[in-house]
């Protein structure tokens, strides 16, 4: 079943699809005294999308400050990029998911697009 | 010469038969948007993606490698992210539901959705892979033409780790 699944999620990927790993990350001290980090993963293979945007929020879904290199990343077809996230040790308590979001450009004929979010939950 | 060579054969034989396999099974969420949408226009006031309407239902695919990790949230669009200049107000209905599981036990998901506002939300309590379709109407003010141009609409399909 498991061998399945992995087949299936390995060729899903390179269909038109949306992953961001890990499920449960865990929260590291950084560097910098205070400051947290931990590193997601992102798979672009979705064709009409270049950008993707990331946020951390709490259990009620409101935004918790963090820091990246870029909120907004450009993602090629099919790249995979890491991504570190800093959290102040202070919102370590707060902070429950971390998630991307597709960015649709608008073009083309009357119909519905889909924008995809994965959010990952903070151990 | 020989002795050492017979002796480097079983070396190397003794360790290919200890080689070991090691993989991970990590938990993962893939969105895939399967089928594009496409409005349908049967009366002159009403845009449906509905395929009796003449429109057709976004699918989406949810694929989840280990069970009850994560639940999907889907939203039918209440606004256009493009239309021409519209003065009257849009009314937006919609339905999401399943329209394929790859394991039967899958199939009670829509017994089990949670409904609210226009976001359904499933648990994925099963491993494996689901399409789910997404239906959406708008219905343009009182009996009113909607002005001729390109609309479009976003559904909105979340994975979320629980």
């Amino acid at each position: 079943m498991h061998r399945y699944l992995i087949l299936l999620l390995v060729m899903s990927g390179y269909a038109s699809a949306h992953s961001f790993v890990p499920t449960y990350p865990e929260l590291k001290p950084s560097y910098v005294e205070g400051i947290l980090y931990t590193t997601m993963s992102l798979f672009n293979a979705r064709k009409d999308v270049e950008y993707y945007e990331f946020g951390v929020f709490n259990a009620e879904w409101e935004k918790v400050p963090f820091a990246m290199q870029n909120k907004i990343m450009r993602f090629k077809h099919l790249e995979k990029k890491k991504i570190d996230i800093y959290i102040r040790e202070k919102d370590k308590q707060e902070v429950v998911y971390i998630c991307s979001k597709s960015k649709l450009i608008i073009t083309g004929a009357s119909k519905t697009s889909v924008s995809s979010r994965v959010c990952s939950k903070v151990k | 010469m020989k002795k050492l060579f017979i002796l480097l054969f079983c070396a190397f034989s003794a360790q290919a038969a200890q080689m070991e396999v090691m993989g991970n099974v990590a938990s993962k969420c893939v969105v895939t948007p399967d089928t594009a949408g496409v409005f349908g226009n049967p009366t002159s006031d009403v845009l449906s993606t509905d395929p009796t309407d003449g429109g057709v239902d976004p699918v989406v695919r949810f694929d989840v490698i280990q069970a009850s990790s994560y639940k999907a949230r889907i939203s039918y669009p209440t606004a256009f992210s493009a239309s021409p200049t519209l003065n009257d107000t849009v009314v937006w209905t919609g339905d999401v539901a399943t329209s394929q599981v790859s394991d039967t036990s899958m199939s009670g998901y829509d017994a089990a959705k949670v409904e609210f506002d226009n976001v359904t939300e499933f648990s994925l309590t099963v491993a494996g892979s689901t399409w789910f379709k997404t239906e959406s109407q708008a219905d343009y003010g009182y009996g009113k033409a909607f002005p001729g141009g390109v609309y479009r609409a976003i559904v909105s399909a979340e994975c979320i780790a629980i």
